[in-house]
């Protein structure tokens, strides 16, 4: 029988941390295959989650490919299938099909220093490679995060960015002051121009809200960064995940399928259309 | 392979492909349409031309995915429900039409097979009709890189000849179904070959509409994404999507869940088409829409056709029908946009 993509595997939810509470309410998901079949994947990729009755909806893999008993899926509460998910409890079972995109080019990037920049639930899809290369971290040289959420209860992986601080600089900020905040204050593309990441050899790696991207993108290329050091990824609505249905396109690029993972040399060259 | 048979002996030939489930030009409340044909009688080959393609038949407007039902407390139950086997011939398949077929084998191809699709057009003769004359003032295959008896996406190209058809066999499917009527088509006289050729010549000067340097116009779109063309284009569009519906190549479609139940949730998931010219296209569920405006829409139809997929598939995606000019209800022509598109800032 030929391999049918639109029929998602099924998957036990084994694993819920609620990250963050109230009105912008985030949970992270582990899952694992019911059938031993489950997919590999690669840095940056994607998977189509189903909820039976609700629909599908696109998400970025969060856990790193060399994670091999689980995938992570950290989810904002938007939507008429992220509310069921958010509704759905240890035990239960999703359909998940993939993976689908590109991924982050990460063997080019070896001997690299990696500038991860990350906003709100914009840390989930580059939690992947940043996770790999941590894990990898011989075979690149410095790596850091800069991460802001609004506030401090909007910023996820609260426990796993305090782990990784011992391997690498982390730079937290949030938006508006709080009385027992000691880290940086004010938006992420200023918290860059702030501590001035060094160009020479390096790879960013940025992902948020599209303003927070168009605006660290301006102020690394204030910093001497070049097209081709800047990495993100991109989101659009999507349906089918393999280029047919013809919702995510930006410009002849479909995000599913050439996305979502784009160097700025390749993006700016395509249509402000995402 | 190239056979005459007479009109007299076209139901006969039906009758024997009766294994086959058989779909022709129909008419029905003043619209053509294909329809599932049992009594070969039934078929009326002098049409003009069908309010929805062939497309509807291999690429439904509604089909079902799969079925699911939690039966249990835990595991929910997936059925994948493909297309059946059911091997099909579509009579009366306009030229344009048919090779609209082919530019949609190239989405539904690539890397990613949709097997929904290919179980239906793998088992689907597509039996077509040359234009004598256009069937539509709209008509403007020969802009496109098509004709009036294009053979391209064929199994067989019949010619009417008046009181007999001239039938070309295109592939083995064709060869098949034409060997199915064995006895009933004779060889063509060298004045038949004459006469459809006559035929074919005098269709191509019948086409009363054209785009003048099509070539021209690809290369122009790359430098128009930002341009208040479109605004002006758009302004009167009632953003309906008709002309996306009746397009023969136009594929794209949503995918959602239908229940009976709730809790626990019984139902299927199911594909239909949908539309680039209605807004929740692509809006975001946080609402943001990168194509939030008429302009933004009809900008994507447009270079989506004569753009994007000259530069992935090196075809214009428009098959020259004529359908989204006649159906609009406001009179928004593609020719004409495609005019000044080209003329722009000249």
């Amino acid at each position: 029988m030929e391999h049918n993509t639109y029929i998602p595997k099924l998957a036990k939810i084994i694993h819920i941390k609620e990250e963050v509470s109230g009105a912008r309410p985030v949970k992270t998901f582990h899952t694992q295959f019911l059938q031993e079949n489950g997919f590999s994947y690669r840095c940056g990729q994607c998977a189509m989650l189903s909820v039976f009755g609700k629909g599908e909806s696109m998400i970025s893999i969060s856990s790193s490919p060399l994670v091999k008993d689980y995938l992570q899926f950290s989810i904002l509460k938007m939507g008429r299938v992220t509310s069921a998910l958010h509704e759905k409890q240890v035990g239960d079972i999703i359909g998940i099909r993939g993976p689908y995109g590109n991924s982050f080019p990460i063997e080019k990037w070896r001997g690299k220093n990696l500038v991860f920049i990350g906003g709100g639930i914009g840390l989930a899809p580059i939690w992947s490679v940043l996770k790999t290369t941590l894990d990898k971290k011989k075979e690149y040289g410095n790596l850091s995060l800069f991460y802001g959420a609004r506030t401090s209860n909007d910023i996820v992986y609260k426990e796993e960015l305090e782990e990784i601080k011992e391997q690498m600089t982390v730079h937290l900020s949030i938006d508006v002051e709080e009385p027992d905040w000691k880290e940086y204050v004010g938006f992420v593309p200023l918290n860059i121009l702030d501590k001035k990441p060094s160009p020479k050899n390096a790879i960013t790696i940025t992902c948020g809200p599209p303003i927070m991207i168009k605006f660290v993108i301006q102020n690394l290329q204030a910093l001497g960064f070049k097209d081709e050091q800047i990495f993100t990824t991109v989101e659009n609505k999507m349906k089918c995940g393999i280029g047919k249905c013809g919702r995510c396109n930006i410009g002849l690029h479909y995000v599913c399928k050439d996305g979502p993972v784009y160097s700025w040399a390749d993006l700016k060259n395509l249509p402000q259309e995402y | 392979m190239d056979k005459i048979l007479s009109k007299k002996a076209f139901p006969q030939w039906v009758k024997k492909l009766q294994p086959y489930r058989i779909y022709a030009p129909s008419r029905d409340n003043g619209i053509w349409i294909y329809k599932d044909i049992d009594k070969p009688e039934g078929i009326d080959l002098d049409f003009l031309t069908t309010a929805l393609s062939a497309k509807a038949i291999i690429f439904p407007q509604r089909e079902i995915f799969l079925e699911f039902e939690q039966t249990n407390e835990s595991v929910p139950e997936i059925n994948e429900v493909l297309p059946k086997d059911e091997p099909t011939i579509v009579f009366g398949v306009r030229p344009c039409d048919a090779k609209a077929v082919t530019l949609m084998d190239k989405v539904f191809g690539g890397d990613f097979e949709d097997i929904y699709y290919w179980k239906r057009r793998k088992q689907t003769v597509l039996v077509g009709l040359a234009c004598s004359p256009p069937p539509s003032p709209n008509c403007f295959c020969l802009s496109v890189e098509g004709s009036p008896h294009s053979k391209e996406g064929l199994d067989i190209l019949m010619t009417d000849l008046g009181d007999r058809y001239y039938t070309e066999s295109l592939s083995k499917k064709g060869e098949e179904i034409l060997n199915l009527g064995k006895g009933l088509f004779t060889q063509p006289k060298a004045e038949d070959k004459k006469k459809k050729e006559k035929i074919h010549a005098d269709a191509e000067k019948q086409v009363k509409r054209h785009i003048k340097d099509l070539k021209k116009i690809p290369p122009k779109l790359q430098g128009m994404w930002d341009s208040p063309f479109w605004d002006d284009e758009a302004m009167s569009c009632l953003r309906c999507g008709i002309c996306t519906y009746m397009c023969p190549t136009c594929h794209c479609f949503d995918i959602n869940d239908e229940i009976y139940a709730s809790s626990p949730p019984k139902g299927k998931r199911i594909r239909t088409w949908d539309t680039c010219q209605f807004p929740d296209f692509t809006m975001h569920s946080s609402g943001h829409n990168p194509r939030p405006d008429k302009a933004s829409r009809l900008r994507q139809r447009i270079m989506h056709k004569f753009q994007y997929f000259v530069e992935n598939y090196k075809n214009y995606q428009c098959t020259g029908c004529g359908r989204c000019i006649s159906k609009c209800p406001v009179g928004i022509d593609i020719i004409e946009v495609l005019d000044k598109v080209r003329d722009y800032g000249a």
